[in-house]
């Protein structure tokens, strides 16, 4: 029993170096970036509450607050903006501005805590306001954020310990945080994985088929795929396979290359095949930062975890570090 | 303390996608015999009970569950496109002018991006079984079309499903075809609404 607990513990508690922080920092910062820029134009259609927009956000707020009337969204800052006498637009357009200023920062490293916590809060205000428009890239990025805020900040990388002094977090808390992320990519594959394959049509490629030739995923001419259709059989398997399997193969050094490799090229096709750029980009940057430097590849930045950091606590045999 | 929290997070996490692939389970065609689809819809009231969703609506504990589920992105599962891949919705307005003239529109936003999150709105209208809900959000999306042609003496919406051709039948010559399901009939002028 004792040496299962100690084998759990070994688990969790194995020092790593801050370099997956370093990627989820930069990548969920560019992430948040590139959504701010993509819907730019639509911005205020997306969130007015007054009559130009798509969807008048008091009809999605009111159906957030039938379920739980403390889920953060955007009609709280407006009200608070509304007090001081500003437009709803002025608001809105300063939570755009807010939203970027902040990401930037998370981007480049500088008051990582703070910044990481603001992005957090006004992505997940704007995604939950606008949740009628939401897909599964809203989910990620806000669970990418969550663990971001939470984190062991700043990472070595980060201008916070670069330029302000701070001491990055100690090695066995990052260690802690990445093995979380780890379980949860695990988990959001192999449910992802289990429910395609109880579908038919994951096994005979008529699935795949539907999700390239379904408005607005329909990039690729129908055309040009159906001359390929043995192809979509094969990657219909594939995706379920890997999926479903992603939790077990993972870890054994052994084959945790070939199942990183090929999710993020799943990840990669996509994003190419079906235009969801956004949706693509944000796996590929959980994935790289769970399971990427210093674990699927790249071993010899895991050797450097063995040094002392500024905080002075990280001491330990190499032979835990690849684990 | 934060090890006792990661442990909370990972079993909400679990809760969370076992009771969205019991429900996907006992709502989709699968692999599984048919007579399992009790048992899965039995299981997904099971889990659904330690997520808080079995409490009264006003339940202070469901919001709190609820509240934290949303703010970390763990308030939904991963069964996205499974089993199976749902058909793709449409919606498209018909502007009727004073002087006899019928125009076409579909919804338009700027960017792709954008694009994609209207589609998400599509199958949100598609799926509601609440009728007012559905009905509003027609509204509003026809309010944002008329506003750009005001002259419009009236505006109907038909909302319909889109049925994509199988490969075979593809390679036969067939494309995929528009099924209307419902029609709106809205007149702006005096916000009166008519559903079909």
């Amino acid at each position: 029993m004792s040496s299962l607990t100690n084998r759990l513990r070994d688990f969790l508690l194995t020092p790593q170096s801050s370099i997956w922080l370093t990627i989820l920092r930069m990548g969920l910062g560019l992430q948040v970036l590139c959504y701010g820029l993509s819907l730019r134009k639509d911005w205020l259609e997306l969130l007015e509450r007054e009559n130009q927009g798509v969807i008048r956000r008091d009809l999605t707020e009111a159906i957030l607050s039938a379920r739980s009337p403390f889920i953060p969204r955007v009609g709280w800052i407006a009200d608070i903006g509304a007090y001081l006498g500003l437009s709803e637009a002025t608001v809105l357009w300063a939570v755009w501005t807010v939203l970027m200023l902040a990401a930037l920062l998370v981007v480049i490293g500088l008051f990582c805590r703070i910044s990481s916590v603001v992005v957090w809060l006004l992505y997940l205000c704007t995604a939950k306001s606008a949740e009628l428009f939401s897909y599964g890239v809203d989910n990620f990025t806000i669970i990418g954020l969550f663990y971001l805020a939470i984190g062991p900040l700043p990472d070595s990388a980060a201008l916070d310990a670069q330029w302000r002094g701070i001491p990055p977090g100690n090695s066995t808390l990052q260690g802690l945080h990445r093995r979380v992320l780890q379980l949860h990519i695990c988990v959001i594959y192999f449910f992802g994985g289990i429910s395609k394959c109880a579908g038919r049509g994951w096994w005979n490629g008529i699935s795949l088929w539907r999700a390239l030739t379904r408005a607005p995923f329909d990039i690729v001419p129908p055309e040009i795929l159906i001359r390929a259709s043995f192809i979509l059989t094969l990657a219909g398997i594939l995706v379920c396979v890997m999926e479903a399997t992603y939790a077990i193969f993972i870890w054994p050094r052994k084959t945790r290359f070939i199942w990183f490799a090929g999710v993020l090229g799943m990840h990669v096709g996509i994003g190419l095949m079906m235009g969801m750029y956004l949706f693509a980009s944000v796996m590929i940057v959980l994935n790289l930062a769970a399971f990427g430097p210093g674990f699927a590849f790249n071993r010899s930045a895991v050797s450097k975890i063995g040094r002392p950091n500024a905080a002075g606590t990280a001491t330990l045999p190499a032979k835990h570090l690849s684990a | 303390m934060r090890l006792a929290f990661f442990v909370l997070q990972f079993l909400l996490i679990l809760l969370v996608c076992f009771h969205d692939i019991f429900s996907t389970f006992s709502e989709s065609p699968t692999l599984f015999p048919s007579l399992l689809q009790h048992f899965w819809s039995q299981a997904a009231e099971v889990v659904a009970t330690p997520l808080g969703q079995t409490l009264p609506e006003t339940s202070s504990a469901r919001h709190i569950i609820s509240a934290y589920l949303n703010a970390t992105g763990i308030e939904s599962g991963y069964s996205y496109f499974a089993p199976n891949i749902p058909d793709s919705y449409k919606i498209v307005f018909e502007l009727h002018y004073p002087d006899g003239r019928t125009e076409f529109e579909l919804p338009t936003v700027s960017g792709r991006a954008t694009g994609l999150r209207l589609s998400t709105l599509l199958d949100v209208m598609g799926e509601t079984d609440y009728e007012p809900l559905r009905s509003m959000m027609v509204k509003m999306l026809a309010y944002s079309v008329w506003q750009k042609h005001s002259e419009a003496r009236e505006v109907r919406a038909v909302f319909g499903y889109i049925d994509l051709p199988t490969p075979s039948e593809f390679r036969q010559g067939r494309k995929q075809s528009y099924h209307p399901l419902f029609a709106y009939d809205l007149d702006f002028n005096s916000t009166q609404t008519q559903g079909q």
